[in-house]
């Protein structure tokens, strides 16, 4: 099993080539990368009908003089958002060891983060309504549906945390041998961040393009 | 075969088999979304080009790519099956094997129907100009 | 033949009453309600869309009756377009899939060796939102104010200004409640059959309708999304004013139709997978023999769950899109043939091959592929461009998809309903009375709708409340009406032997067929913890396999009888070696109280109470954080110093 060739054979044996993949997962775990799964179809289809709607309108867009998205408050946002995911890891590496003090500050670090961003979305919603709304055309509609559905999630997923953290103040309601909750909740917050990447591409940048 | 595979050597393995098994799925599914997406918009658009590239030609490179890929995925899960096959009638008695051979024949076929699929889409790039309605 | 006796002397007198113990439920109003057992789950999803079946049926009748003869009277145009809307948003979302959801629920954890589902209270709450998304769209009929625009309600038609009213407000928003529904079904099927299958059912074990129904949530799970997007775009635009369909602000009409039929196409293999699936679980017992080429059939169940997803575009090559992008998706039209067809074949071999049985079921079967294939037939015609775009919204397609729907779905489910029958009720059907509602089911279908493709071919427009006598069609229609009395004659059969065999049939016996797969081994009906020991399973037909019966017999070990608490056992998800055995969740109230309160959500929605929609919604929340609060703290979690 020396040098590259042992590898590659190795790899492509009989043995290696049946090993049991994936395993070890608990139900919650499949249950919550099934909901992720469709949960992305979604946020597929909805930039999947953001594109549709733009390349058949034509070479002006957005339309009617909106002008292209501000960058500087996306980008805050989603200096925010994004690192928002490291507590959530560490938190879960935390409770493994049977650190509760680790859940929890991690939890609160995130809840702060993820709040951040809802009040700067709030903030940038309350310029933008100045300018055109959902009912201005179909930008506003695709625009305000797009970012307010993600927002949504972004409640949906600190909800999540909120109640993990409420849950992990009752002694033993977590510990080394049952995190499985703070998993899942985790999966689904890593899910909303980088959803968010997509939207800022979408949204955001490629107009700029 | 004498030593057991170590836990790299496993891992590569296993995702070896899920891309003999499923690679030609998803080599069709990137190939439908671009070959549709490139004409659809370019020619909603009104031109025949994707920026400098004539419109052929991208829509032939979203039909060829995907088609390496699919015989890439074919001859992995042909791989899978014949090295199963064999290890089953050395007599191992490992019930994954008879696990792998099965989704080895699954691969198989599978990635024969989705080549026919990306093939024929291909005559019908050659064939029809990109923007007829 | 099996004897009628517990069919497993494995687990001991005590352990028997432990499990009885943990997982009985004593009959009162409150276990009623808050049951958790996906025997009796699934037993409801049956009843519950058989009635939206009846329901349909007679919206079909009443239309039918209407077409009889040329310019009659019996219905307004009006009324006419709820009829077909509602017969068809029924018989789709309402029956089809929920009553193979129902066969799935009753049948997977027993076909794979398990005591429930994944995720038992989940499976509950599906089952009451689909109740109630169910009743929340039959309540608008009384009304005048059902869903009028066919069951893929098409923009700009279904828009705020074409058609006002709530007609399509309930449309989008009773669908969405449903697709609640089917999704957490969808997700529980997939999780059940990666980790609860008995030890020793490697993938290569699998029965066939486990596949069939797996691969069916799969598809719903990439599907759906697509109709749930499209809806909310559509209450969004009818109800706040929005533009994605508005052409005039931007907007585009055939985003609709695209994202309709990204969902819709596999939709239609969502419905006729699992019934597939139940021909595949039916022809062993009746054969004599396991179904020929299994893992063909895998590969073809596989295949076509995925092709499935990249044909859409051919309900749409009326459409006006460049010719080159039809093309592709003609390839994948054309090429998904070869699976269906790969299947048909697997099951004529399999015939051919075997031992016939001639009972009520095989018959069904047999009167599946006769029909299906006429259905695939001209399926197959319209994955032609010119000849598509010649039928389009014809009676032709009304034939095809008729005979694709009844012959793919609904044969198989009257099959598999005679099938398990035993199983589910413990009671035998009266064969007779079996055979004679399938001449006339099967008769009443064809003269129904073989003449459709006639005078679709003449001519005759889908969805017309009435035509003049003049293009020559009457008689035909004539004839197709006296079909549907037919077939409605024939499906009351089947409704009077079921009835007549829970109220008079003989006792069933564990396995009245000398089937092959493991829920053919539990008593019938299945006490509530289905299996006394979980058995380990060795072969593909593990109730023909010796050592299968073996390992449930004496000196079956204490990790696969599970007697001390509401267990069962997780196994690895390919191959099933045992991981662990763990707690299944009680009867509780809190799927029922979920449910209800979307039904309040949606149906304020409807209304435009917003606030308490509102209200509703933040009750939705408060049940789930009541509903996954932690149970109390485990011994070894509370030694730890926080």
């Amino acid at each position: 099993m020396t040098g590259h060739g042992g590898v590659v054979a190795a790899a492509t044996g009989a043995e290696a080539l049946s090993t049991e993949l994936p395993v070890g997962r608990s139900t919650g775990w499949w249950g919550m990368v099934m909901f992720v799964a469709t949960e992305a179809t979604l946020f597929a289809c909805l930039l999947g009908s953001y594109f549709y709607l733009r390349f058949q309108y034509g070479p002006q867009w957005p339309p009617n003089g909106i002008g292209d998205p501000e960058l500087l408050k996306p980008l805050v946002m989603t200096a925010v958002l994004l690192p928002s995911s490291l507590p959530v890891v560490w938190a879960e590496h935390g409770i493994r060891q049977g650190q509760r003090w680790r859940l929890r500050c991690g939890l609160a670090a995130t809840m702060v983060l993820g709040a951040t961003f809802l009040a700067l979305q709030a903030t940038e919603y309350a310029e933008k309504l100045k300018h055109f709304t959902m009912t201005t055309d179909v930008y506003g509609s695709l625009f305000y549906l797009i970012t307010g559905f993600h927002g949504l999630h972004v409640l949906v997923g600190l909800t999540m945390i909120g109640w993990l953290l409420a849950t992990s103040l009752r002694g033993g309601s977590f510990g080394a041998h049952r995190h499985e909750r703070v998993r899942n909740a985790a999966i689904y917050w890593h899910f909303v961040d980088l959803v968010w990447i997509a939207i800022l591409f979408t949204i955001y940048l490629s107009p700029r393009l | 075969m004498s030593t057991p595979p170590g836990p790299h050597a496993r891992l590569t393995g296993g995702l070896l088999l899920w891309f003999g098994v499923l690679g030609g799925a998803v080599a069709w599914a990137v190939h439908l979304l671009a070959a549709w997406g490139l004409d659809e918009l370019a020619c909603a658009a009104g031109s025949e080009r994707v920026s400098a590239v004539p419109l052929v030609q991208a829509v032939g490179l979203a039909v060829v790519i995907p088609a390496l890929v699919t015989v890439g995925s074919l001859l992995v899960a042909a791989l899978v099956w014949r090295r199963t096959m064999r290890a089953q009638r050395a007599g191992a008695q490992d019930r994954a094997f008879g696990r792998s051979r099965m989704l080895a024949v699954v691969g198989v076929w599978a990635n024969l129907l989705f080549l026919t699929i990306i093939v024929l889409s291909g005559i019908a790039v050659l064939v029809l100009p990109p923007c007829q309605r | 033949m099996s004897t009628t006796t517990t069919p497993s002397p494995g687990a001991s007198r005590e352990d028997l009453a432990r499990l009885a113990e943990h997982w009985g439920e004593r009959p009162s109003l409150r276990a009623w309600f808050a049951t958790v057992d996906h025997k009796r789950i699934g037993r409801r999803y049956l009843v519950t869309a058989g009635f939206f079946f009846v329901l349909a049926g007679l919206n079909a009748l009443v239309m039918r009756t209407q077409l009889a003869r040329p310019e009659a009277g019996v219905v307004s145009p009006q009324e006419y377009n709820q009829l077909f809307s509602m017969h068809g948003i029924a018989m789709i979302f309402l029956f089809a899939t929920p009553m193979l959801f129902g066969f799935g629920n009753f049948l997977v954890p027993l076909m794979i060796g398990s005591r429930d589902m994944a995720f038992p209270r989940l499976n509950a709450f599906g089952y009451w939102v689909f109740l109630f998304a169910g009743l929340f769209m039959w309540a608008s009929l009384p009304f005048g104010a059902a869903p009028n625009n066919g069951w893929f309600a098409y923009v700009p038609l279904s828009g705020e200004q074409n058609n006002p009213g709530l007609h399509m407000d309930v449309y989008a928003l009773g669908l969405l409640f449903l697709g609640i529904s089917t999704t957490a079904a969808a997700i529980n099927f997939i999780v059940t059959a990666l980790k609860l299958r008995a030890p020793g059912m490697s993938l290569n074990r699998v029965p066939l309708f486990v596949w069939a129904i797996v691969a069916t949530a799969f598809m719903v799970i990439f599907a759906l999304p697509a109709l749930n997007l499209d809806n909310a775009m559509l209450f969004l635009d009818r109800r706040f004013g929005t533009h994605f369909f508005d052409p005039a602000a931007g907007g585009n009409v055939l985003l609709w139709q695209h994202l309709f039929w990204i969902f819709g196409h596999p939709d239609v293999y969502i419905i006729v997978m699992p019934a597939l699936g139940i021909v595949s679980a039916v022809l062993p017992a009746f054969t004599r023999r396991g179904v020929v080429g299994y893992p063909l059939i895998v590969l073809s169940i596989v295949a076509i769950a995925i092709i499935s997803f990249g044909v859409w575009v051919h309900h749409m090559f009326a459409t006006g899109l460049p010719q080159l992008s039809y093309s592709f998706f003609s390839a994948a039209s054309t090429v998904i043939t070869i699976p269906s067809g790969l299947q048909i074949f697997a099951w004529l071999a399999t015939m051919l091959l075997g031992r016939l049985v001639i009972r009520v079921p095989l018959l069904f079967v047999i009167g599946f592929v006769v029909t299906f294939v006429l259905g695939g037939f001209t399926g197959v015609m319209f994955a032609l461009t010119a000849f598509d775009q010649q039928v389009t919204d014809s009676y032709f397609v009304v034939a095809h998809f008729h005979y694709v729907l009844i012959g793919g779905a609904v044969f198989p489910m009257l099959a598999g309903i005679y099938y398990w029958l035993p199983k589910i009720t413990g009671r035998m059907y009266h064969e007779r009375l079996g055979r004679w509602a399938f001449w006339l089911v099967f008769a009443g279908m064809h003269v129904t709708f073989f003449p459709m493709h006639l005078y679709g071919l003449f001519g005759m427009p889908r969805r017309v409340y009435t035509y003049r006598s003049e293009p020559g069609w009457a008689g035909w229609n004539l004839v197709s009406t006296v079909g549907s009395y037919l077939l409605a004659v024939g499906l009351l059969l089947v409704l009077v032997g079921v009835v007549h065999a829970v109220r008079r049939g003989r006792p069933a016996p564990a396995d009245p067929w000398d089937g092959d797969s493991l829920e053919w081994s539990t008593a019938s009906p299945p006490e509530p913890h289905n299996f006394p020991v979980l058995p380990r399973v060795h072969s593909l037909h593990p109730m023909w396999d010796e050592r299968t019966a073996e390992s449930v017999g004496p000196g079956a070990t204490s990790d696969r009888i599970l007697s001390e608490g509401r267990h069962t056992l997780f196994t690895s998800e390919l191959d099933a070696h045992p991981e662990r055995a763990v707690q299944m969740p009680e009867p509780t109230l809190k799927p029922l109280v979920l449910a209800a309160a979307l039904l309040l959500f949606f149906t304020s929605m409807l209304f435009a109470w917003y606030p308490v929609a509102a209200v509703a919604a933040l009750t939705v929340a408060a049940t789930i954080a009541v509903w996954l609060w932690p149970p109390r703290p485990l011994e070894q979690d509370l030694k730890v110093v926080p």
